[in-house]
């Protein structure tokens, strides 16, 4: 894990007894992790009594530091030994990787999740509908005679759903399932790699 | 055998075959276990010919003949050489079967054993992670919206995304970096005001990808100062504070260059609103092509003078031109307009004066300085010409004694002349030496220069060296860590161990019987060596005595008697000699007849003529009723 020289200066400072004791070291890797997962922004996070005799700067500095790396780990999909040995080389004692790691897995579903919420998705088709008609003529045309459906998928994007309407011919029909199969199909192929 | 039966089993469980746990020798194979282990083993070494054949055999006794012919084609086809048909499988004998199966499994594809054995990239192992989490996810089962649970959220019910917005991040500055003062105010403000850098964008979802693309920024920032720092910053043997702050002074001095070349037509644009965005386009392309700046600023204030009156007459005109057309609008309206007319004119006016004003400043300075220049000239002009007078009164003052100071000059002159050659003289005794020393200096100088080039070279290697080797230890320690979970992965009942020193047993038992083999046939040569040799002094006793007897045959009639004997005795002999060899044959014989006896009582042959008996009744079963049904039909 690759981490810029600010965050592991803001890290080696966390590291450091003399300035976050053990109760400080604690509190400020719960509140680094809670300012990510929190619903809303707090400028307070940062306001507790373990902090009081800290400098602020240096407080803000490791906070930055944990968040980012608190980050870059979910990202990263980081494991117990990748991150014991960047916090080692951070010298890290082996009492405080343990707090943190223990924080880390306990919140990294959620963060992950926070991860993936960002980005775009199409929307999720979970019923449909269909109807088979047939056209017989139109204006321009006195005899078409020519099966179609119309099909209504019900799709859910964000929550919210909503209705796709189209029609189709027997042949786009086909050819709209076939697309289906094969992606279907790759799917399970990407599955047994 | 049970060491190979083993290692088939083994294999046959990773071919897939579902040997129980009792079985553990070819012999206790039914015919079932047989045709599923044969089958198994042939879908694995040659999918298309396989894919045909059933693992099980069916109830039908003729199905089961037809399976079994099918299957001996297909073990035929693989490449077995051995004797085969159904009745191989259908009456099984050990082993037939155990050198089948050898076979097969020694065919099996060794692929997978030399994947594992290469060091899988990182890549791979990441694309495993992602078909192992698709797997999980497609082993959930779908479910309708309103039956969902919280632990199908994952991935069934979408969560609210948001896009990828970035906005930037004030971070705390280190305060511990040596040599950089900050401000106090900054400092106060960093320690009392700025908020932690997840309350800092304006929207909380956007904080997480803020901070990473600021990490990722800062990462690549860091990155490509490396790479320049290496290729140019250490040629050019500065500091790095120093190098920055020479770039830094580069930079400015072409932004600087640009910005002048492009400022000329400034004073209009910060005049009016209308012609600004073209005029920021005038900038911007003036900012690109790098137009030679001097020629455009000695054009003088008259030009822009000039083209300031222009404009403003212009923007007057439309300001008049707004208020002339919104006159059959109401009173009110008409009256507001002509109010913001005229202070427009008015701002207009106030404009154009503050910058008549600010251009009669600046050429009253210029002036100024000329003024000033000017005053300095004649100044030193003064100053010259006050001298040249004194020196002109001195020589006036002079001429009254006009001889006897020419003689005082003469000495004058003459002693100055002297000191000069004095001077001259003593400038070349010392100017020797500090040559010498100034080339001898010149000389170290070059000298330090090679060397720090050299040195230079060397850092410059060195640090290559680095990079390459922290690459490789990176590298390294990847696959060690890619090796370990590899390893954590590997299904653990297969002791390896076991297995290698059971393969050593094997190799060191089978030395020991090659050693005893080399023994006993040292031993039949030895023994055959003697035989020879003996059967040649035999051969020769008795071609001498025979002769000598012969001999002496002629004279004497009991001699003759005795050679008689002597014939009867080597005829004897060679019978004896015979039948023993005969009774080695017949013993040996005897023996291969006991061995295949043997094999015989193992293939189970009267069980399996029981079972071949059963099978003909069954199929002479099967058969009427076909013809039964035949008749019926």
């Amino acid at each position: 894990m690759e981490l810029s020289e600010s965050v592991q200066r803001g890290l080696q400072s966390l590291a450091d007894l003399s300035v976050f004791d053990q109760s400080g070291f604690q509190v400020l890797v719960d509140a680094s992790f809670r300012s990510l997962l929190s619903s809303h922004a707090d400028p307070g996070v940062l306001d507790q009594p373990e902090f009081k005799r800290i400098d602020q700067i240096l407080l803000k500095q490791s906070h930055t530091a944990a968040t980012t790396f608190i980050l870059e780990a979910v990202k990263q999909n980081a494991d117990k030994s990748t991150i014991s040995s960047c916090l080692e080389e951070l010298t890290f004692s082996a009492e405080r990787i343990e707090i943190f790691y223990s924080a880390y897995q306990k919140h990294k579903k959620e963060l992950g999740r926070l991860l993936a919420s960002i980005g775009r998705r199409a929307p999720q088709i979970n019923d449909v509908s269909w109807r088979l008609q047939y056209h017989t003529k139109n204006g321009q045309v006195d005899k078409v005679n020519e099966p179609f459906y119309s099909i209504s998928l019900n799709a859910e994007n964000e929550g919210s759903s909503e209705d796709i309407n189209f029609t189709c011919t027997v042949e786009q029909l086909q050819d709209l399932v076939g697309k289906l199969k094969d992606a279907a199909k790759s799917v399970e192929k990407a599955s047994q790699m | 055998m049970e060491e190979v039966d083993k290692i088939l089993i083994h294999a046959l469980k990773q071919v897939g075959t579902e040997v129980s746990e009792e079985i553990d020798s070819v012999r206790q194979f039914s015919s079932e276990l047989i045709v599923e282990a044969v089958v198994r083993c042939i879908r694995v070494i040659d999918p298309g010919l396989g894919s045909t054949l059933p693992t099980s055999l069916p109830p039908g006794m003729s199905a089961r003949f037809r399976v079994g012919m099918s299957l001996a084609q297909a073990c035929q086809d693989i490449g077995y050489k051995g004797e085969i048909g159904y009745q191989t499988f259908l009456y099984s004998n050990e082993p037939e079967i155990r050198s089948l199966l050898m076979c097969l499994v020694e065919k099996l594809p060794r692929e997978s054993a030399e994947t594992s054995d290469q060091p899988t990239g990182k890549s791979v192992v990441l694309q495993r992670a992602i078909a192992a989490a698709i797997k999980a996810q497609l082993a959930v089962p779908w479910l309708p919206t309103n039956c969902r649970l919280p632990l199908h959220g994952e991935t069934q019910s979408p969560a609210a995304l948001h896009n990828f917005h970035v906005q930037p991040l004030s971070l705390p500055n280190c305060s511990k970096g040596p040599g950089k003062k900050q401000l106090k105010e900054l400092n106060d403000y960093q320690r009392d005001i700025l908020p932690p850098v997840t309350a800092q964008p304006s929207h909380h979802a956007s904080v997480v990808a803020s901070i990473l693309e600021q990490h990722t920024a800062e990462l690549s920032a860091a990155q490509e100062w490396d790479n320049e720092w290496n290729s140019q910053g250490l040629l050019s043997r500065l500091t790095p504070q120093e190098y920055q702050s020479r770039k830094l002074t580069r930079l400015r001095k072409r932004i600087e260059e640009q910005l002048r070349s492009a400022a000329l037509p400034s004073p209009e644009s910060a005049f009016g609103g209308p012609r600004s965005t073209s005029d920021l386009g005038e900038l911007l392309q003036a900012f690109r092509a790098s137009a030679p700046s001097d020629h455009i600023l000695t054009k003088g204030t008259h030009f822009t003078h000039t083209q300031k009156f222009t404009f403003t007459q212009e923007s007057a005109a439309v300001t008049n031109s707004i208020p002339s057309r919104l006159q059959s609008e109401g009173d009110s309206q008409q009256r507001q307009q002509e109010e913001l007319a005229s202070l427009q004119q008015q701002l207009q006016q106030l404009c154009s004066d503050v910058n008549q004003l600010t251009a009669d400043m600046k050429h009253m300075s210029v002036t100024n300085t000329q003024v000033l220049d000017e005053l300095k000239q004649r100044e030193m002009g003064n100053s010259e010409k006050e001298e040249k007078m004194q020196v002109k009164k001195k020589t006036i003052d002079l001429l009254p004694d006009a001889d006897n100071n020419l003689l005082k000059l003469q000495a004058l002159v003459e002693a100055s002349a002297k000191r000069v050659v004095n001077l001259a003289s003593q400038w070349e005794k010392h100017r020797a030496p500090l040559i010498d020393e100034h080339r001898r200096l010149k000389e170290i100088c070059s000298n330090r220069d090679l060397e720090s080039s050299r040195k230079l070279s060397e850092i410059k290697s060195l640090h290559d060296k680095i990079r390459v080797s922290t690459e490789e230890a990176r590298k390294k320690e990847e696959m060690y860590k890619q090796l370990v979970t590899e390893l954590e992965n590997l299904p653990q009942d297969v002791s390896r161990s076991a297995y290698t020193q059971r393969i050593l047993e094997i190799v060191s038992n089978i030395k020991k019987q090659k050693e005893e083999i080399t023994k006993i046939l040292s031993d039949t040569k030895e023994l055959q060596k003697e035989i020879n040799s003996l059967t040649g002094k035999l051969d020769r006793t008795f071609a001498v005595t025979d002769e000598l007897i012969f001999k002496d045959a002629k004279k004497d009639e009991s001699v003759r008697k005795s050679y008689k004997y002597l014939a009867a005795l080597h005829e004897n002999c060679n019978q004896l000699i015979q039948t023993i060899e005969d009774t080695g044959t017949i013993l040996r014989e005897i023996r291969d007849l006991e061995e295949q006896i043997e094999t015989e009582n193992g293939n189970k042959t009267v069980a399996n003529l029981e079972r071949i008996l059963d099978d003909y009744k069954a199929i002479r079963q099967e058969n009427s009723a076909l013809a039964a049904k035949v008749r019926e039909g």
